[in-house]
């Protein structure tokens, strides 16, 4: 029940103070260390830390938060116990404090919770870095979940952008242009936080995907406005939940299934894409199918940008460098011939390996998400990436990225073998 | 609230509206208004001044039924509390906002007396630190009329910003409520001082300076 830090003084010393954090601990470890034979557990060490952070940025929401959850998707970047800490940035923040959810109710539907609803939760079932989610039952029965805006995040996400720019500037030996990267993330956060956007959103999937495999919440646009979106509700667990109750092999294809088919059937539409494919944003319910929710973050991409995109896949796995390269440098990501410049080929074996990779799933009718070594391979690969030189890609791909890796986080962690067949042909069928 | 109360919020409401047109009209405008005979407004109110001061009393009573209506109203934090309070009666201004504007400081925060609305904000306020069970020692025994005053003052400070607050469904002010709930639930619950004066109190009897106050032994400890 914290309150919210929103101006940029304050905002700045809590990401100062959790830098610091993270530095004492790590220094205090490599003193105990030196001084000792025995080499403690660095797992608990990370588990520790990243505890820290996460508590720290919880204070933030808002943008601070959203980029903590960038981390949670991460392939490699960060040790394991914190990507798990992270995760929970997707669902498991601090509520804001129960009068203000009546009063912003009141300011935004006219009239307190306990007038408008049957009956209303105070206690919030999610909170996550912009909203929180609230159950509640209609007048006419039907059982809704009532999103709130915090107060002042709209406010926060120019301060907060600004500040991991900078970050970012520091951490880059060459700056490059990170303004069109940061723009995109802008413009996607401020649509984020509008939630008619949203709820319009809501309803074409709906119309669009609720069938016998997949749920979706529908938009309820007479008890929604720009900072309160009510849906209906969708019942069932977490993944993280799901795994806890040592689910048989079946039962994970079968959902690990549901999304990677989900995921296609939207690149078959390639009209919009949910690119916040965390495991916060899906239910699994008891009669087998897949609730989807959260739609704050669809994404349309440019045609061009699309088929590039997709044409990577078929393309690693015929090992035809030089259609590769051709794909590399129109996304933006090779400015050179690699074979004469250095530097151009170091991103080029980045891509060839870690692309080669990901394309994996995609090279047979059947993939097991499950298998170890895949996920050891992607992470090596992510670690070798050069990213600490300067910015490079289409800024498309930090989008299209978020939502493929989801995926493939999710289908790994829920270790599914997945029938491929299917959504390779579709591939095949898009970018023709 | 009972029959009579709901008729003065009623006459009290249109006198708010009537001001804002003319803030010199009559009680026989009002009546005519209303719909009523004079003699029944001067049977509740004495004179026009009264009417409209009786808005802001309003605002309290109608924040205790609003409060008794809200389902675990007692598992609320002490921010919680404080910000039901403050956010509650904004709400209710926000729906007479220019009234307020026009009136707040003249009649209620630069009244030279103490206005019903504030007598009966204190005795919120009053409520909700009895009902607290979860303050320090140290706080408990200064949370009193001089802390309430402290507070009722602050609140004056926060309907001026809120009046000022040009920000989209006042989040602004709402941030602002946030922030100081927080804080004065943070003073309450700290024990910090409740640890000061048990430290003290321990240097103080253990402490070789203690023969000065040493009434009983009038030599000193050191003699």
């Amino acid at each position: 029940m914290s309150d919210f830090p929103s101006s940029k003084f304050n905002r700045g010393r809590i990401f100062a103070k959790t830098g610091l954090k993270v530095g004492t601990n790590y220094a205090k470890h490599y003193i105990k260390s030196l001084n000792s034979s025995n080499s403690s557990d660095k797992s608990d060490l990370h588990k520790e830390t990243a505890e820290q952070v996460f508590s720290e940025l919880t204070k933030l929401r808002g943008t601070a938060l959203k980029i903590g959850q960038a981390f949670s998707v991460d392939q490699g970047f960060l040790p394991d116990e914190f990507a798990e800490v992270m995760t929970q940035a997707q669902y498991k923040v601090p509520p804001i404090n129960r009068s203000l959810v009546r009063s912003i109710i009141k300011q935004e539907l006219g009239q307190y919770p306990e007038m408008i609803f049957k009956s209303f939760n105070s206690e919030a079932i999610a909170a996550a870095s912009i909203g929180q989610v609230h159950e509640a039952t209609l007048k006419d029965g039907r059982k809704v979940a009532v999103k709130i805006q915090y107060p002042g995040v709209r406010d926060t996400i120019a301060s907060d952008l600004s500040l991991a720019k900078s970050l970012f500037k520091r951490l880059m030996s060459n700056n490059g242009d990170l303004d069109e990267y940061f723009e995109e993330i802008r413009n996607t956060l401020l649509l984020e936080t509008d939630y008619i956007h949203e709820g319009k959103s809501i309803d074409r999937f709906h119309k669009r995907f609720t069938n016998e495999r997949i749920i979706t919440p529908e938009w309820i646009p007479e008890f929604s406005t720009g900072r309160v979106l009510t849906m209906t509700y969708i019942e069932g667990v977490h993944l993280g939940d799901f795994l806890e109750s040592n689910p048989t092999q079946e039962a994970r294809n079968h959902y690990g299934q549901l999304l990677w088919d989900f995921f296609h059937d939207q690149v078959e539409d390639h009209e919009e894409i949910h690119a916040d494919t965390h495991p916060g944003n899906f239910f699994l319910t008891d009669d087998g199918r897949l609730g989807v929710i959260d739609f704050g973050c669809v994404k349309s991409f440019p045609e061009e940008f699309f088929q590039d995109y997709l044409q990577l896949l078929p393309t690693h796995l015929r090992k035809d460098e030089p259609e590769i390269k051709k794909l590399y440098t129109r996304l933006g990501v090779l400015r050179g011939d690699p074979e004469t410049n250095k530097k151009e080929m170091q991103y080029y074996q980045f891509c060839l390996n870690y692309g080669t990779a990901f394309a994996m799933p995609y090279k047979e009718d059947r993939f097991d998400f499950g298998n170890p070594d895949y996920k050891e391979l992607i992470r090596d690969h992510t670690k070798n990436a050069p990213f600490g030189n300067e910015p490079r890609g289409n800024k498309y791909f930090i989008y299209s990225t978020r939502a493929h890796l989801g995926l493939y986080h999710f289908l790994m962690k829920i270790k599914a073998e997945i029938d491929t067949k299917r959504s390779r042909e579709i591939v095949n069928e898009v970018i023709k | 609230m009972n029959k009579k109360t709901k008729k003065k919020i009623q006459i009290s409401e249109a006198a708010t509206e009537r001001y804002l047109v003319n803030e010199r009209f009559t009680i026989k405008s009002l009546a005519d208004e209303l719909k009523m005979d004079s003699s029944e407004i001067y049977d509740l109110f004495p004179n026009r001044r009264s009417i409209l001061e009786f808005y802001y009393e309003s605002v309290i009573i109608r924040y205790q039924t609003l409060t008794a209506a809200i389902e675990g109203y007692n598992n609320f934090t002490m921010a919680e509390k404080l910000s039901n309070l403050a956010l509650t009666v904004l709400d209710m201004f926000q729906e007479r906002r220019e009234f307020v504007s026009k009136t707040y400081n003249s009649m209620i925060a630069c009244s030279n007396r103490s206005t019903h609305f504030e007598k009966n904000f204190k005795k919120q306020l009053f409520y909700i630190y009895e009902q607290d069970k979860k303050q320090s020692t140290s706080a408990s025994v200064f949370n009193g009329e001089l802390t309430n005053r402290f507070i009722v003052l602050h609140f004056h400070g926060l309907i001026n910003f809120w009046l000022r607050d040009s920000s989209e469904g006042y989040q602004k002010t709402m941030e602002l409520v946030d922030k100081w709930t927080a804080l004065v639930q943070e003073i309450n619950y700290s024990s910090v001082i409740d640890r000061g004066f048990d430290l003290a109190k321990f240097a103080f009897y253990n402490s070789p300076l203690n023969c000065f106050f040493d009434f009983n032994n009038k030599k000193g400890a050191h003699t």
